[in-house]
């Protein structure tokens, strides 16, 4: 009797397999299979790259490569939190919420023209804790009193809205601080500090979903979570834990967002839930949970941010920009489903 | 321990659940009265009446979504670009404005329903996705701005701020409007198996009911009501904005919730939704009152929600929450 035994898949080797599913299956398998679905969301952003720039060169132009990526930062810190709640089949719609109580606590704190704190990079340190706390509360509502995360997070939303407009009293406070204000004015190699918090953040992120237990567990609660429970995940710290490193995210991104904009206002979350569902589920990460990752999630950010500077370019209007993403969030989840698991859809 | 046990039992009750959000307003209503003497009168209730009008087309609209076991997330949406329909066309088209407005709300709504039937996308992201559709066309066709209704087209919205024997016509649209919801889902076909397709999907499916169709009518009439809200607060504000009514959509969702129809569905109906609209409008004309910070009204009514589902919901449904 022989023992056959495979080699044991390398990380790597996970992250490239479970890459995406983006295409429907019957495609794909003429195609030769998840190899060429996994890299579909790729192709499309190269093909949206090359169409721009054969319309307006200005495309590739250095200067817009950096406002490119300057725009990016943002969505990307964002969507790398929002893609360990999606792995886990769950969603949080308290984005705007949680970005805006983090830039509101950086304003407050640190210098500005409403109260006369300066506290610096503390005021940094708390944002951050802040993001993350409210991120904590949405996983504790919803493992606790057992409500599905949607609805969690949307009581969530409004909190974190009402606490930070509350705070502002209404109107729009400025950020005088140099120093934090640096992240987004002083450049390194080129490139505004903000993009490479953000890169680090991609890294972080990769590096908590290929090779810690943390990152395994929400792949395997997103797969199938009775069967994790059975393996002795303990799913309630996963899913509170993972609310928590998203709030962590977007703690990130509303210091980076209070940073760029220079203040902190009632508006300063609109439209970025939006922005970062489009982002995760464009690069192919699944709703359903178990599939994709912050490498999809980086290649959807991008075709997102490309598509808003191309139409800027090609001078279509920028109201326009939330019906296409509207319309791609559709597309992109219609064509990634497994359909075999969703007899019944809600 | 055995009294812990009855008295959930009794809280998870079908017939008590039908019964606390009423008894809640009965007790919000005496608190009222007791604070402010003389508020009980004829002529406030109507202006209450009058104020939880448009909350409470907006969330008749989503009882259907969520009956069904759905969330309809792109109301907000729709109402305002019916708002913005209306104030672009009443110079030109007149009275025939307003069907067009509506009209418009009836297809995004039925898109959203086909969009999560046919696509087989969940329907918190298809109306997310329809949503943000909905919303770029109206910053789109507005310019971003907000459009004032100006005195030519206000002769043609003067009828919806007007008084029928003491009655503000936006209360008798309203109860109209409750009215025929209430009568469709208790009478009618669609109704009953709207309720039926909540309560158990694949039980009404091998039951021979067309879900799809069925689902689909019930987004199409969420998204009409959300049009006719959008209508009727652009009139009332003498103004079309594609924001108009972003600030409605949680005080919506929270009023069916709050009135105790189930986010599971197959559990509630449009008479809770009037109470629960009430009982909404109350609780933000108490916190004016009382002087709570206008700002923190979101805060109360986001933890609102989220108390009210974790009361209403039923877990036997769920195998595993997401």
């Amino acid at each position: 009797m022989t023992i056959h035994t495979e080699p044991l898949k390398s990380v790597s080797d996970i992250e490239r397999t479970t890459l995406m599913t983006f295409l429907p299956g019957r495609i794909a398998t003429v195609f030769g299979g998840r190899r060429w679905r996994s890299l579909a969301p790729l192709a499309v952003l190269i093909v949206l790259c090359v169409l721009i720039a054969i319309a307006n060169p200005n495309f590739i132009e250095l200067r817009n490569l950096v406002r490119l990526a300057n725009s990016a930062a943002v969505p990307l810190t964002l969507a790398m939190g929002l893609t360990f709640i999606i792995l886990m089949g769950s969603i949080d719609l308290s984005v705007e919420g949680t970005l805006s109580v983090a830039a509101m606590v950086v304003v407050l704190l640190a210098a500005n023209d409403g109260n006369g704190n300066d506290y610096g990079w503390w005021a940094v340190l708390a944002a951050v804790v802040a993001g993350t706390a409210m991120g904590f509360v949405s996983g504790l509502v919803q493992t606790m009193l057992r409500i599905p995360s949607f609805m969690a997070t949307l009581g969530m939303w409004f909190i974190g809205l009402g606490l930070s407009v509350y705070m502002l009293g209404g109107s729009a406070i400025r950020l005088n601080d140099a120093s934090i204000r640096d992240l987004a004015l002083t450049r390194f190699l080129g490139l505004p500090l903000a993009v490479w918090v953000a890169t680090g953040a991609f890294l972080l992120a990769a590096i908590i979903q290929y090779h810690t237990k943390l990152g395994r567990h929400i792949l395997a609660i997103g797969g199938d979570e009775d069967v994790a429970k059975l393996s002795g995940v303990n799913v309630v710290r996963v899913r509170i834990t993972a609310f928590a490193l998203a709030g962590f995210f977007f703690g990130i991104s509303g210091v980076l967002a209070a940073a760029q904009l220079g203040q902190s206002h009632a508006v300063i979350g609109d439209g970025r839930l939006f922005a970062a569902v489009t982002a995760v589920v464009v690069g192919g990460t699944a709703l359903t949970g178990g599939e994709g990752g912050v490498v999809n999630t980086l290649i959807g950010v991008l075709i997102v941010t490309v598509l808003a500077n191309g139409m800027i370019l090609l001078g279509i209007s920028p109201y326009i920009q939330q019906t296409v993403q509207g319309l791609m969030i559709i597309a992109a989840v219609a064509l990634s489903l497994d359909r075999v698991r969703l007899r019944i859809v809600k | 321990m055995n009294e812990a046990f009855s008295l959930r039992r009794i809280f998870e009750g079908k017939w008590t659940q039908g019964a606390i959000p009423l008894v809640l307003l009965v007790v919000l209503l005496l608190i009222i009265e007791i604070a402010a003497p003389g508020f009980l009168t004829g002529e406030t209730v109507a202006l209450l009446f009058a104020n939880t009008a448009v909350l409470f087309i907006l969330a008749t609209g989503v009882t259907f979504a969520i009956l069904l076991g759905g969330i309809d997330l792109s109301i907000q949406a729709v109402a305002s670009l019916a708002s913005v329909i209306l104030a672009q066309l009443l110079p030109s088209l007149g009275l025939a404005a307003f069907p067009v407005a509506i009209l418009s709300g009836l297809a995004f709504g039925t898109l959203s329903g086909i969009v999560h039937v046919k696509l087989r996308v969940p329907s918190f992201v298809a109306t997310l996705a329809t949503g943000g559709v909905v919303t770029g066309i109206a910053l789109w066709v507005s310019d971003g701005r907000a459009i004032t209704i100006e005195e030519g087209g206000r002769e043609n919205t003067a009828w919806i701020n007007a008084t029928v024997a003491g009655l503000p016509v936006v209360v008798l649209i309203s109860a109209v409007i409750g009215i025929a919801s209430f009568l469709a889902l208790r009478y009618t076909r669609f109704g009953r198996q709207a309720i039926a397709v909540g309560a158990g999907e694949p039980a009404a499916w091998a039951a021979g009911i067309n879900v799809d169709r069925t689902k689909i009518i019930a987004f199409a009439a969420s998204g009409m009501l959300a049009a006719i809200a959008g209508v009727v607060l652009a009139a009332r504000l003498s103004s079309g904005s594609p924001v108009l009514a972003n600030q409605l959509l949680l005080p919506a969702i929270a009023a069916v919730i709050v009135g105790g129809t189930a986010i599971t569905g197959g559990l509630g109906g449009v008479a809770r939704t009037a109470v629960g609209a009430l009982i909404i409008s109350i609780v933000r004309i108490g916190m004016t009152f009382v002087g709570v910070n206008i700002f923190l009204e979101n805060m109360v009514f986001g933890a609102v929600l989220i108390a009210a589902v974790a009361i209403t919901i039923d877990r036997s449904k769920i195998a595993v929450i997401k």
